[in-house]
């Protein structure tokens, strides 16, 4: 369960006011942002790089107070540039030093395999991969953890939807698992198709919640006007 | 640590671009290797002709008078170890004439084969690690963090200063096992080629290789240090050529400018040499003024007032130049002792000084050099004035015995040593934590 209560922050354009969440097991809550710097910032508080104002973040009860992840939630940011991961090494290599750091390789294959990975993209350099094989290679390395909290920022923003397809397959799956899931976006429309809870922020507050199910007898177009422009 | 060393292993013999470089510097540390080989056996082929002229000259030298004046001519040897230093040595090839005149000469030639011997700033053994190495430590140390991004991505799996020191351990241990392997395997090939080294020697090459190795430590800390400064940036390169050349060759040439204008302090060697012929010619006066005075002297009196003179010679002015001579070169010594101290301050100044003190062709080996010729010219002014006026004049005797007429000079490690080494310890840890102060301000937001 994630749990986020009263989180405030005001800090250079960020602002966040009294943000109170909680997300069961099973439950997948997309929190719709208008901005992706400000998800961005968001999910660093959440993922504890950014200490934030007040508040509490805690996961499955306990409280975040460090960077410590798989104890706590995996966090699978958005991993739009590649050269941010070129380490110089090969794909197989990295795979094989994060296992030797406690990562089970039966756990990265799992999630490759539902993406349709092939083997030879073992051999090639990080930055040499197709931008979407680095993505699901990324995401294989995060859920490999298995925490039982998930945090998303925008991670499908910018994918085919060939790859959404397949990260959508994926993430039902770890709903199936039972994680708790938080989602970070901007795409109303992708939120009401994968979500169970939809939560508007504006301008650091939480305006509006709404179970998907009830959000698409919603007009769409008039709470994106309200909330995301 | 395993998995770190495996990895770092693989990142960095993987990748292509680093191969060839590492090839590069491979390659050409051994080019001038092999091109300070031929110089010193070249060096050594002339040393047997300058030997056999020399003896081939005292033979056709008809008196003592004649040898007083053109003396015999004294060659400095380098140590073996100088074949790793040919660029980097203070002096170039040098030698000196010792005879009965006042001025002490120390000259190198540029006649014949040794015009085209021009050296340059790198083109030794220990330039290239210097140069190149340094360039291509920077280089890794900017690439091993790779991004804020990555450490974040990283720090969830593990603590940031576990991965930070662990990471960092591990391709220092590799790059400096690259350097170790290439500095120790060119010193066994160079002995498999036929040239012995002393036990003393090869603890000054093991010593230097060790400073060498901390040196390029400290290039690969900066480089992780600038990287983190400038915030991962691609503007990375511009800071990265300024801090390079920076330390290679702005820091070298500022000090080596600041102990040319210490030496100005010194008296002008031309003056040194003045004061030497006064003296010298208040005596000569002296002895003309008597044949003045005494026109009809017979010739054995002015044979014996000639022995008369000499002995005073010997005993005041003679005395009174050396007594110039060494003062002047105790006040070099006081200079070169402030250069060693201030070379000290940087890692890339004393590295300088470190390979000019192992070439054998340092100031030291100057000052030993300096000494040398002092000594061996008192006992050569002696030797000739006692032949001179009291031996036999029919056969010339030569003075020098067996190679007495060769300097050899020793590779030597400068007193400061330890505390260079020590200086460059402490910047590298000083790079080392601040790197992680800033890194972890760059990854934990505050």
């Amino acid at each position: 369960m994630i749990a986020l209560k009263n989180l405030t922050l005001e800090k250079d354009d960020f602002y966040l006011s009294a943000l109170s969440l909680e997300i069961a097991a099973g439950e997948i809550y997309f929190l719709l942002n208008r901005l992706d710097q400000d998800n961005d910032f968001l999910f660093l508080i959440l993922s504890g790089f950014q200490a934030a104002g007040n508040g509490e973040i805690s996961y499955d009860g306990n409280r975040l107070l460090g960077a410590k992840h798989p104890e706590t939630a995996v966090f699978i940011d958005r991993v739009n540039d590649r050269a941010d991961f070129d380490t110089e090494a090969r794909l197989g290599q990295w795979f094989d030093f994060l296992c030797a750091q406690g990562l089970g390789s039966e756990d990265i294959f799992k999630t490759l395999l539902v993406g349709n990975f092939h083997e030879r993209q073992l051999k090639k350099m990080v930055r040499d991969l197709a931008p979407e094989t680095f993505k699901l290679a990324y995401l294989a390395i995060c859920l490999a953890a298995n925490s039982a909290n998930v945090v998303i920022n925008n991670f499908i923003k910018g994918s085919g939807k060939n790859f959404e397809l397949k990260f959508n397959k994926l993430l039902l799956q770890q709903k199936a698992a039972g994680r708790a899931i938080l989602f970070l976006g901007s795409d109303i429309f992708y939120a009401s198709e994968i979500a169970d809870r939809v939560g508007f922020l504006k301008n650091g507050r939480l305006m509006f919640e709404a179970a998907a199910a009830d959000l698409k007898e919603m007009d769409i177009k008039d709470l994106y006007l309200k909330f995301l422009n | 640590m395993f998995a770190f060393l495996r990895f770092e292993r693989r990142r960095i013999f993987g990748e292509r671009k680093n191969l060839i470089f590492l090839g590069f510097i491979f390659l050409f540390s051994a080019y001038f290797i092999w091109s300070g080989l031929n110089e010193y056996r070249q060096f050594h082929a002339e040393k047997k002709i300058f030997l056999k002229f020399e003896k081939e000259r005292i033979k056709q030298i008809v008196n003592y008078a004649q040898y007083g004046v053109f003396g015999f001519r004294l060659l400095y040897e380098a140590s073996p170890l100088n074949l790793f230093f040919v660029n980097s040595s203070v002096l170039q090839d040098v030698e000196s004439n010792i005879d009965s005149l006042e001025a002490i000469k120390v000259e190198s030639s540029f006649k014949g084969k040794k015009l085209f011997l021009t050296r340059g700033y790198f083109k030794d053994f220990a330039g290239i690690p210097f140069i190149f190495g340094s360039l291509f430590m920077l280089y890794l140390g900017h690439l091993a963090l790779v991004s804020p991004a990555y450490l974040r991505f990283m720090t969830g799996r593990m603590a940031l200063k576990k991965y930070y020191a662990l990471t960092t351990a591990a391709r220092l241990f590799w790059l400096n096992l690259f350097f170790v392997a290439l500095g120790l395997g060119l010193f066994f090939l160079i002995q498999l080629g036929g040239v012995a080294f002393s036990g003393s020697e090869k603890t000054i090459f093991f010593l230097y290789l060790l400073f060498l190795v901390l040196l390029l430590d400290f290039f690969y800390l900066l480089g992780q240090l600038t990287s983190v400064l400038v915030r991962f940036r691609k503007v990375f390169f511009l800071w990265f050529f300024i801090v390079w050349f920076f330390c290679i060759f702005l820091l070298p040439e500022i000090n080596r400018i600041s102990v040319f204008n210490k030496a100005r302090v010194l008296e002008s060697a031309e003056k040194v040499n003045l004061e030497k012929f006064r003296t010298l010619m208040v005596l000569e006066k002296k002895f003309r003024d008597y044949l003045k005075v005494n026109p009809a002297t017979p010739l054995e009196q002015i044979r014996q007032m000639q022995k008369k003179f000499a002995v005073q010679f010997i005993n005041s002015s003679y005395l009174v130049n050396t007594g110039l001579e060494t003062k002047y070169l105790r006040d070099v010594e006081k200079v070169i002792a402030g250069h060693e101290r201030q070379s000290v301050l940087f890692p890339t100044t004393f590295y300088h000084f470190l390979t000019g003190e192992a070439s054998g062709k340092g100031y030291y080996g100057y000052l030993d050099f300096m000494d040398y010729i002092m000594k061996l010219r008192n006992r050569f002014m002696h030797f000739y004035l006692e032949k001179r006026y009291e031996g036999n004049e029919s056969t010339v005797e030569s003075f020098v015995k067996n190679d007495e007429n060769i300097f050899r000079a020793r590779s030597r490690l400068p007193k400061t040593f330890w505390l260079g080494l020590l200086t460059t310890i402490f910047y590298s840890a000083a790079f080392l934590a601040m790197t992680y102060w800033l890194l972890r301000r760059q990854v934990f937001l505050p």
